[in-house]
């Protein structure tokens, strides 16, 4: 029992294979028996055999040994024993390789190969094929040429196959035997018309034409076999590739043709080539498709497991071109196509009827909405998330192209909202509700009550957080804000921590801006500040007293508009103030402003654009002047003029295609202007030494000082900086300035860089650099533009009437006002209207100093073009005078 | 089935095996030799330079002989040594028309005999002096002076001329041969 259950143990550890733990060397040793005369058969069969099998572990044989053995081996063709021969064969052919002197078997191996039995001849062919050098060859070409069209099938495969192996070397020889080759193409044996075939194709590959003729000649004559119809589709569909052809080739035909073959392995291999093709259209496709379909209900195992990978290529194929066309940003382009992608709805594979839908969708017109819409609803539960999104995406971009259809499409998101999915595809669904709320105003009222149902199952914070912050913000301008507080408060009572505190948040808006809520909204916050979280207690005592006040500015300030600073700023002021600890009160204007990232927010959110650059950009946005601001502090002169205020994005001041190629930064600062000015010396047989632009100051201005940039090699970009002192009349704030480069050149080796000795100074002039007001002002969101026009009240208000004549639409208009003020357009009125002719123009920001400055523009368009209503109001009366003066 | 081979050779219906080799410059008739002493219906007719070895199988009256017909091309002679330790006797087969070539099978018959594998064994020579139906050809003994075989003592010899086309003088070898190998047989069971 005990041995019983060794042996099995021994069994489980791999004793099952006689082979294991074989010894290199005492296989070597062992087949010295070979020498032994006489044979013995049995034992040499078996000696023999692990030196196959420790060969073909990959064990590596020393030259000596194994020529050593491999002269044992011959001695074995004394043994006329069949099973021992085979084995010395597959020897041969194994030590080929690696024995000296294998070319001494060659005249047994003939002998074999012309003798009468069949067993040995195939076998020696081969074997004798591989210890064949090339300039042996012509004295066994007779034979091969025999054994080519020989009877006997297994011997003329052989020979064909090892002809093959052989062409590798050398091609001439084989080259000659291509009569034999054809005669045995005609064989009725089909692996013998397969490797006939193969070999054909071998010796007139580098030959296309021939290649060509080849393919049409078997194509039209029919083959027996069908390896050799596979063999003839794999070389037609290389030489589509190779020609790049479409399906308009011949070629292409004869395969499509093969997919009616009777032969299943011929259609697989047809269906198969389709699918590979580069320049297949879903047109070519289908036929292949549908018949691997067919596979795919065949009984047979491989057939089915052929045809499903198969299919899946052919899936992932059309699923790219899909999305290709989605992302194609032309729909005329591929309007083209939507005849194709309609046979494609109601494909089974669940991705590509999305994708094409979604397709169709994007490109489509308005009435085709409804009925793609209920056709991809029927399958929204059985695709994943990823294409759910994909669906979503096309929705948004339906929402805008088409806002009357926003009750199909609000209904269907809301639909998606309550189904199972992950946070992405929820985000995805919430962020396209909320634009298309902020888009279109009709669909505000049903967009906040799906949003609202939604936050009542929601388990993804950041979601709900976001919602309630819209609530808070969309939710108290609704002709009914009250019923939104109950869902609100809900998500006091139920939710997290994260949650309460952004509901607490919302409550205050709602009592901030209405009146008659105020005080239900105290009530409930005031039961806020028994909730068991620190955060949420603060807000909720925060916002209590604030309301309390019943101060409509302080309200403004405090809630309704929040903290504009940059954060990182903050962060680093609060840094410095502690560490130089002073009797002052921290001054949060000395904080650089947040730039607004909201203008570049909406031009992403343009349907069809590429989604992937967006994280990158919001960094770069986000943290620009931070980054400015760090450059400049390296410089000593300039690290003592304060805080940065604000930083210009780059002007080019050349062309670029100049020998110097500069761009101009303004960075603004309390009472200083600092041109940054980033130059490239595209010159290599020039280098550059002492540069400064030296600029002619506008009356008022006054320039501080230059810093040079010391040295400007080939293309490696260098800064200078100019300080320019801004003028003490503070109304006095824009000018221009004319530029010049100057330098000291030396010419240098464009090979080396070697500069020559001496230099001789040179100027270069640049185009002139203006300072608007924008530069003065930073641009702030007032998410509630009428609480901070009150705010600030009318103390510095000026209003002047100007007729812009120039301008023929209000949008036009628009964006000029905005380019020449600098300010932050609130509450989407920079968009107007289709239709209207009239509108206001709301701009908040920030002038230099600190002081709020807030714009209403009244806008109305008549026949001599665009008249304005300018009024400003600000904390400092300076500042109302120059922005009103900044348009006229 | 070593039991029924022992049982067969007691019985003297199974003759005994010895390894011959066959060795020689090339084109003096190694193979049309062999091929001579083939059975009719094994008998090849189309002779070609043989590349390496065959191993062919004769019988003589009392003997199965498994002839190891080595090529005697130039570049093919060095890999005769790795035959000479399992082979019983040697036939050296010598075209005695080609007189020029004498000295190159003078030549290759001493580095056979200075073999270590072959040097101290009293293994038997046997030499045709093949092609004696030649008009140029020399005798058997003018040969075995060009050979310088006089100096040979330390192993049994025998030189016969031959004619392989016909196979003339062949049998009268091989019965040497044959005699030869059995009192080596005979002195190895005892």
């Amino acid at each position: 029992m005990l041995s019983l259950k060794r042996d099995k143990k021994e069994e489980e550890d791999g004793g099952g294979n006689p082979f294991n733990n074989l010894e290199k060397s005492t296989v070597l040793q062992e087949a010295r028996t070979f020498n032994e005369t006489p044979i013995n058969p049995r034992k040499c069969g078996n000696i023999l055999t692990k030196v196959l099998y420790i060969i073909n572990q990959g064990e590596s044989i020393g030259q000596t040994e194994a020529t050593e053995a491999f002269f044992a081996m011959t001695k074995l063709f004394q043994s006329k024993d069949p099973i021992l021969r085979r084995l010395v064969y597959l020897g041969i052919k194994e030590m080929s390789k690696i024995a000296q002197d294998v070319i001494i078997v060659t005249s047994s191996l003939m002998k074999d190969m012309t003798g009468k039995e069949d067993q040995f001849r195939g076998p020696a062919i081969r074997a004798l094929c591989s210890v064949t050098d090339h300039s042996m060859l012509q004295s066994i070409e007779r034979y091969m040429k025999q054994a080519i069209v020989d009877k006997v099938p297994a011997v003329s495969s052989a020979a064909l196959v090892s002809a093959l192996h052989l062409g590798k070397g050398s091609q001439e020889v084989i080259k000659r035997w291509v009569n034999e080759a054809q005669e045995a193409v005609n064989s009725d044996n089909v692996m013998v018309q397969f490797h006939a075939l193969g070999l054909l194709y071998h010796i007139r590959k580098t030959d296309k034409l021939a290649v060509n003729k080849l393919v049409s000649k078997f194509s039209k004559q029919s083959l027996k076999s069908p390896y050799a119809y596979c063999l003839l589709i794999r070389i037609a569909a290389k030489l589509i590739e190779e020609e790049d052809a479409g399906s308009e080739s011949p070629m292409f035909d004869f395969i499509e043709s093969c997919l009616r073959h009777k032969s299943e392995m011929v259609i697989y291999e047809a269906a198969h080539a389709i699918v590979q093709l580069k320049n297949t259209t879903a047109k070519d496709l289908a036929p292949a498709v549908s018949v691997l379909q067919l596979f795919c209900s065949s009984p047979k195992p491989t057939l089915r497991f052929a045809a499903v990978r198969t299919l899946n290529k052919a899936y992932e194929l059309m699923l790219n071109v899909l999305k290709l066309l989605v992302a194609i940003k032309h729909p005329a382009a591929v309007t083209a196509c939507n005849l194709d992608l309609e046979n494609l709805i109601t494909d089974v594979n669940r991705s590509i009827a999305t994708l094409a839908i979604t397709t169709l969708l994007k490109t489509g017109n308005e009435s085709s909405v409804d009925r793609l819409m209920k056709q991809i609803s029927t399958f929204m539960s059985e695709i994943s998330d990823e294409f759910k999104i994909v669906v979503v995406q096309a929705i948004r971009s339906l929402c805008s192209k088409f806002p009357r259809k926003h009750n199909v499409l609000m209904t269907f998101l809301a639909q998606m909202l309550r189904d199972e999915g992950g946070f992405d595809y929820k985000k995805e669904i919430v962020d396209c509700i909320i634009t298309t709320i902020e888009d279109n105003v009709e669909a505000k009222e049903a967009g906040l009550a799906h949003l609202c149902e939604f936050i009542e199952d929601c388990e993804h914070t950041v979601l709900a957080t976001k919602i309630l912050h819209l609530l808070g913000r969309e939710g108290p301008r609704t002709p009914s804000p009250s019923k939104y507080i109950r869902f609100i408060y809900n998500r006091v009572i139920l939710e997290n921590a994260a949650v309460r505190a952004a509901a607490v948040s919302a409550i205050a808006k709602f009592g901030a801006h209405c009146d008659d809520l105020l005080n239900s909204c105290v009530v409930l916050l005031e039961r806020c500040q028994l909730d068991t979280d620190d955060e949420v207690r603060d807000r909720a005592t925060f916002y209590v007293n604030v309301l309390k006040q019943k101060q409509k500015a302080l309200s403004s300030a405090y809630i309704l508009n929040g903290l504009q600073v940059s954060v990182v700023g903050l962060e680093r002021a609060l840094h410095q103030y502690t560490l130089e600890p002073s009797e002052a009160p921290f001054d949060l204007k000395s904080v650089p402003l947040a730039t607004q990232p909201i203008a570049e927010q909406k031009v992403r959110d343009v349907p069809g654009e590429v989604p992937s650059s967006k994280p990158t950009q919001d960094k770069v946005a986000a943290s620009r002047q931070d980054v400015y601001q760090e450059q400049l502090a390296q410089v000593p002169e300039l690290a003592n003029l304060g805080a940065l205020f604000k930083s210009s994005s780059p002007v080019e001041v050349t062309e670029s295609e100049t020998e110097y190629y500069v761009q101009c930064i303004k960075h603004t600062f309390n009472n200083y202007i600092v041109f940054q000015f980033d130059c490239t010396n595209t010159l290599n047989d020039q280098q550059l030494e002492r540069v400064t632009v030296e600029m002619e100051p506008a009356e008022g201005f006054e320039v501080i000082k230059y810093i040079p940039c010391p040295l400007l090699t080939y293309n490696k970009p260098g800064t200078t900086y100019t300080l320019v002192r801004l003028p003490s009349e503070p109304t006095q704030v824009t000018g221009t300035f004319a530029c010049v480069l100057k330098f000291l050149v030396k010419d240098c080796d464009p090979q080396t860089g070697e500069p020559d000795e001496d230099g001789y100074d040179d100027e270069y002039v640049l185009e002139d650099v203006e300072v608007s007001v924008a530069d003065h002002v930073q641009k702030v969101m007032k998410p509630n533009f009428a609480a901070s026009w009150e705010e600030v009240g009318p103390e510095n208000e000026l209003e002047d009437t100007y007729a812009l004549s120039n301008m023929s639409t209000l949008e036009e208009a628009i964006t000029n006002i905005i380019q020449y003020i600098g300010l932050q357009p609130c509450e989407r009125s920079d968009k107007v209207p289709e239709g209207k002719s009239a509108h206001t123009l709301y701009l908040a920001g920030v002038f230099r100093g600190g002081h709020d400055a807030l714009v209403r523009a009244k806008l109305a368009l008549d026949t001599s073009g665009v008249t304005m209503q300018l009024t400003v109001r600000s904390t400092d009366p300076h500042v109302s005078e120059v922005l009103a003066t900044a348009v006229a | 089935m070593p039991f029924f081979d022992a049982l067969a050779r007691w019985l003297g219906m199974k003759k005994k095996e010895v390894n011959v080799m066959v060795v020689g410059l090339d084109n003096s008739g190694k193979t049309t030799i062999i091929n001579h002493f083939k059975s009719p219906e094994t008998k090849n007719h189309d002779i070609v330079p043989t590349v390496g070895f065959n191993v062919e199988k004769f019988k003589s009256k009392s003997l199965a002989f498994t002839a190891f017909d080595m090529s005697g091309q130039g570049r093919y002679r060095n890999l005769w040594e790795q035959y000479y330790k399992e082979c019983d006797g040697i036939i050296f087969v010598i075209d005695s028309s080609d007189k020029l070539r004498m000295v190159v099978a003078k030549e290759e018959l001493n580095l056979l005999l200075e073999n270590p594998e072959l040097k101290n064994r009293s293994i038997p020579i046997l030499f045709y002096a093949n092609k004696m139906d030649a008009r140029d050809a020399v005798s058997s003994v003018k040969c075995s002076h060009l050979l310088e075989l006089q100096s040979l003592s330390n192993k049994p010899w025998f030189i016969c001329a031959s004619n392989a086309l016909t196979g003339e003088g062949l049998h009268e070898g091989v019965d040497w041969l044959t005699d030869q190998l059995k009192i080596v047989l005979q002195k190895k069971k005892k």
